[in-house]
């Protein structure tokens, strides 16, 4: 049996994934970046092939996608993490009846993807330099209310009054206002929606630039989070579609990408 | 004459520094392709020395620095003198420019403002006489007065704010006499016709020489990238024009033997793309370096560092030399596709023409953040764009390398998205 991966190397955690002959999905891994990627990265593929006893030499192709990419040399080809997400979550959609919209939000970066029926990427935006609104605007703010990053969710819904307003998407400025917060005698839990609801506008608007057309897909970490889940539906007005793994889309995509490069060399 | 107050050289560390930005890119230029043309050597080397070991910029007569080509060139050249463009893509300049104008303004004014504050070695702003600054966009205007208060000497080349009007075409020609005159008055010389006529016919070789390049890139496969063609322009600013017209041509006659050969300067199916927006300038070729390292081969562009700069050319001769002097100036108001203009259906028509032509697969649009105008007119463009079927990637970017990451990403994920639909058509 022939096999196939994708190895998604982002800025805060590595994912891979392995596809059979038949495009279906055999597993996933997911490690912390860390500081020396690339042995990480190895570590993260070799574990995965050794947990569902495949051998190395039946991974006949590799393709590696992520801002590490380009420096994973063990990798037969590369390609940008947004072709790679759009083919994942176009897979992925099918079980959901289709997507043709999707919503990443990455450790450092957010994106969303207008996607035709055959998967291809049509239209496409990306936040800019900064890091303002994405997963590591919420591992700052868990760390000032001095919770989890998983109990983020449960937060949300643990408030009476409504969610307060955070105007800053900036993690850095983000920080003062929360703190001042805290400082005013405000409930965490009402802190966290607001939290919620301001990352939830920026990406909002983030999609209304690329037009939202059919179902919306939302994948990256963050999408575990239950809370901006439901801040992210609200702004928006429709239901998201959330896989069962949204940290591997991207990986997955990357996965089928190898195999039909396969398939067609 | 030097009517700068300020005697002082330019400290050394500001050479150095724009002498490393400039260095790194030239590397990036010439090392990360194979096969570069021959004639290319020329412009490297042009650049090498004026940039790195800041050789003065050679010129006749008075130094005349122009901040946009709004400035009719063939009318400094009738008087003896010799324009630079002062137009500077240095961060490290936009970075000392901030000093003068808000943070979030266009780093090209702010980078042009910083070169003169520190009063660069390039393009030798010692020997500059006279600063012709065409008052275009807020940024551009409002400079007049912070250059002429570095001690600089400026004139407000005053353009109207539209450009289809009989009102705006009679302000512009009176606009452009009122320069004559302060020419004549600089230079001590005369305009007459036969002058005008020689300064014509010199730019006009030029700008021959650069259709003739601007044609051989409709070649497919490409026979030539856009980081060199925006590398041969950007020299146009400073270069002496006719050792820059004689460069160009050798560089055709390299590129026309290449042709017979077959000769391919990018992948057979690699995306073609249509460059518009802000100009890239030197040292600032960012995007067209990104989208050529990326697999993608600039192949034209509506930019003023490049075609809106030179295609158009001055053909004007009239009984009298004041028609002369009308005549160029129209030539400098009417084709121009500068989005500072109220109406400017003509960036749209020349767009989709230019496309069509060259057989353009995508346009990228850079917008300066700051530069308002271009960021205005994005989403015409692109609204004009998809009715054709033609992708349009738009980048707001400035100076900083801070955005290379993200912007590599987008550009691949943009030049993947052209393939895939390419080979959907097949």
């Amino acid at each position: 049996m022939n096999y196939f991966a994708g190895i998604d190397i982002g800025s805060t955690a590595i994912k891979a994934a392995v596809v059979d002959e038949d495009g279906r999905l055999i597993g996933t891994r997911i490690a912390p970046t860390g500081s020396s990627f690339h042995k990480n990265a190895m570590e993260t593929f070799e574990t995965l092939l050794t947990q569902h006893g495949i051998a190395r030499d039946a991974v006949k192709f590799i393709t590696a996608t992520g801002y590490g990419r380009k420096l994973f040399k063990e990798a037969d080809d590369s390609i940008s993490e947004i072709t790679a997400n759009a083919i994942g979550a176009c897979e992925a959609g099918k079980a959901f009846g289709g997507v043709r919209t999707i919503i990443n939000i990455g450790g450092q970066d957010s994106k969303a993807i207008q996607i035709d029926v055959n998967g291809n990427v049509s239209n496409f935006a990306m936040n800019d330099k900064c890091a303002a609104g994405t997963g590591r605007f919420l591992d700052v703010a868990a760390r000032n209310l001095e919770i989890d990053l998983e109990e983020l969710g449960d937060y949300h819904f643990g408030g009476s009054g409504a969610p307060l307003t955070i105007n800053s998407t900036c993690a850095v400025f983000a920080e003062s206002e929360i703190i001042g917060l805290l400082a005013k005698g405000h409930g965490k839990e009402e802190i966290v929606a607001g939290i919620h609801y301001s990352i939830a506008r920026r990406t909002v608007r983030l999609a209304k630039r690329v037009g939202i057309e059919d179902r919306v897909y939302f994948d990256g970490g963050p999408a575990l989070n239950k809370g901006l889940v439901a801040a992210i539906q609200d702004e928006l007005g429709r239901e998201l579609v959330i896989p069962e793994q949204p940290q591997t889309t991207t990986a997955f995509g990357a996965a089928i990408l190898a195999r039909s490069q396969y398939l067609a060399e | 004459m030097n009517t700068n107050p300020n005697e002082a050289t330019a400290p050394a560390y500001n050479r150095s520094r724009q002498a490393r930005e400039a260095e790194t890119l030239l590397d990036r230029i010439q090392d990360d392709f194979p096969d570069n043309p021959e004639a290319m050597r020329y412009f490297y080397d042009l650049f090498r020395r004026v940039y790195c070991q800041g050789e003065p910029v050679k010129h006749e007569g008075t130094l005349v620095g122009t901040t946009c080509i709004h400035a009719p060139e063939e009318l400094i050249y009738a008087f003896g003198a010799t324009p630079v463009r002062l137009c500077n893509g240095s961060y490290h300049y936009d970075q000392i420019g901030a000093d003068f104008m808000p943070a979030k303004s266009c780093p090209l004014v702010k980078a042009t403002l910083g070169s003169l504050h520190a009063k660069a070695a390039v393009p030798n702003t010692q020997a500059l006489e006279l600063i012709v600054n065409p008052t275009t966009c807020d940024q551009k205007t409002k400079a007049s007065a912070m250059i002429g208060a570095m001690g600089y000497q400026v004139h407000d080349l005053e353009l109207p704010p539209a450009k289809e009007s009989e009102e705006a075409r009679l302000y512009w020609q009176r606009s452009v006499r009122r320069l004559a005159l302060r020419l004549r008055e600089l230079t001590g010389r005369k305009l007459t016709r036969k002058n005008l006529q020689q300064a014509m016919a010199r730019t006009a070789r030029a700008q021959t020489a650069f259709r003739t390049l601007h044609q051989l890139r409709k070649n497919a496969p490409a026979l030539f990238l856009g980081k060199d063609a925006f590398l041969v322009t950007n020299a146009y600013f400073f270069d002496d024009l006719d050792r820059w017209t004689a460069a160009v041509e050798q560089l055709n006659a390299e590129l026309q033997l290449r042709q017979m050969e077959g000769f391919q300067a990018a992948q057979k199916r690699a995306p073609r793309i249509l460059f518009t927006g802000s100009p890239p300038i030197f040292p600032n070729l960012k995007l067209p370096l990104l989208i050529e390292e990326a697999g993608g081969v600039v192949v034209a562009d509506e930019t003023c560092s490049a075609n809106r700069m030179l295609y158009d050319m001055t053909a004007v001769d009239e009984w009298l030399l004041n028609d002369m002097v009308d005549g160029l100036a129209d030539r400098y108001l009417k084709p121009c596709t500068c989005p500072i203009f109220t109406r400017n259906d003509d960036r749209q028509r020349r767009l989709l023409q230019l496309a069509a032509d060259f057989n353009v697969d995508g346009v990228v649009y850079q917008a300066f953040a700051g530069c308002q105008v271009y960021e205005m007119e994005y989403r015409s463009i692109a609204d004009v764009l998809a009715a054709q079927g033609i992708p349009m990637l738009y980048v707001e970017t400035d100076y900083s390398p801070d955005d290379m990451g993200q912007l590599s990403t987008r550009i691949e994920a943009f030049l993947e998205s052209i393939k895939t639909r390419k080979r959907n058509a097949r």
